[in-house]
C-alpha cells in the first residue's frame, strides 16, 4: 500500500502528538534508557520531517514509532503493569499481519 | 555502589501473573539451583562450571558480590523462574562495559519476561554510568536475539563455530552491544 503525502503528513502529526505525550509521563520517572530513546524517537521523527515524503519518510516514521513503543514499555514496566506488544494493535495497522510477536 | 533501592519490584506478565524481581540473596541458592538444572542444555553452555550440582551454586550464592556481578532473579513465590545478571569489571579497559547474562524458565517464556529482564539491566547499567553493554548469545537462541534487538541491542558479530557445548559441539557466537548514555558524558 502506497502512502500518500497526506498520510505520510497526518502520521508525523500524529506521532508528534503521542512523543509530546510520552515525555510529559516520562518527566516524572527515573529511567535513562527511556529518556534516549524518545530522543532517538524525536530524531526519527525530525528525519521523517526532512525526508521530504517516500519511502525514506515512511522509514523514518517507522522507526520513530518503534522507539516510541519502546518508551511505552519501560513506562509500563516502571508501573509494574503488563507489558503492551505492537501485536496488541495489529487491527490498527494497514499490514496484513503483524511481523513480530513476544518471543521471550 | 550500584543503587538497589528498586527492589522489591513487582511486574505483571503477558498472562497477568505476577512475578517479583530483587537482586538474589544467600539464601536462594536452592531455590536458584532448582531453577538451573531445569533449564534446556544450551541455556548452560556458558557456564564454567556445571550448575547442575548444587553444591557449586551453593559456593557462588555464597559469594555474591553484586559490584562484580549483580543477579537479579525473577522470583513467583519462592520459586525462581528467570535471573538477569551484569557482570562488571571494576578497573581495566572494560570497566565501563557490563556483560550481561539472561536465563528464563522454559514454561515462562512468550510472557514478556525476558524483555522485562533485559529493562532492568539496561536500567541498572544506566545507573552505574555503564558505556555499553554487550551480551553474548549462541545463535539458535533465535528467540534471546530477536527479544535483545527489540530492545536497542545490535548485532556488533557472529563468531562461527567459536564456543562448545558441554558435549563439546560447536555453536556459532553471536555479540550484541547496546550503547547507554554514559558514552555521551
Amino acid at each position: 500500500m502506497e502512502a500518500t503525502s497526506i498520510d505520510l503528513r497526518r502520521g508525523y502529526h500524529q506521532l508528534e502528538r503521542l512523543l509530546r505525550e510520552i515525555a510529559v509521563a516520562l518527566e516524572k520517572e527515573d529511567i535513562p534508557a527511556a529518556r534516549m530513546d524518545l530522543e532517538k524517537a524525536r530524531e526519527a521523527l525530525d528525519g521523517a520531517e526532512s525526508g521530504g515524503g517516500g519511502p525514506d519518510a515512511l522509514r523514518s516514521l517507522d522507526h520513530a514509532l518503534s522507539y516510541a513503543h519502546r518508551v511505552i514499555g519501560d513506562l509500563l514496566h516502571e508501573k509494574g503493569l503488563p507489558p503492551h506488544s505492537p501485536a496488541d494493535f495489529a487491527g490498527w495497522y494497514d499490514a496484513g499481519e503483524v511481523p513480530f510477536r513476544e518471543d521471550w | 555502589m550500584i543503587p538497589l533501592d528498586r527492589y522489591p519490584k513487582e511486574i505483571t506478565l503477558r498472562n497477568d501473573a505476577r512475578a517479583v524481581l530483587r537482586p538474589m540473596v544467600p539464601e536462594d541458592a536452592v531455590e536458584l539451583w532448582n531453577f538451573l538444572r531445569q533449564l534446556p542444555e544450551i541455556d548452560k553452555s556458558h557456564f564454567h562450571e556445571d550448575v547442575d550440582r548444587r553444591e557449586v551454586v551453593e559456593r557462588w550464592a555464597a559469594s555474591i558480590d553484586y559490584d562484580s556481578a549483580l543477579p537479579i532473579l525473577a522470583l513467583q513465590g519462592n520459586r525462581v523462574v528467570g535471573s538477569a545478571t551484569l557482570y562488571r569489571n571494576r578497573t581495566g579497559w572494560k570497566q565501563r562495559v557490563g556483560i550481561v547474562r539472561i536465563l528464563i524458565s522454559p514454561d515462562h517464556r512468550h510472557l514478556g519476561l525476558g524483555t522485562a529482564m533485559i529493562r532492568e539491566i539496561r536500567h541498572l547499567g544506566e545507573k552505574v554510568s555503564l558505556n555499553y553493554l554487550l551480551a553474548e548469545v549462541i545463535e539458535e537462541q533465535q528467540a534471546a536475539v530477536r527479544a535483545l534487538e527489540r530492545m536497542g541491542f545490535e548485532k556488533a558479530g557472529v563468531y562461527r563455530n567459536f564456543v562448545n557445548d558441554r558435549k563439546g559441539d560447536l555453536h556459532s557466537l553471536v555479540v550484541l552491544l547496546h550503547p547507554l548514555s554514559g558514552l555521551g558524558k
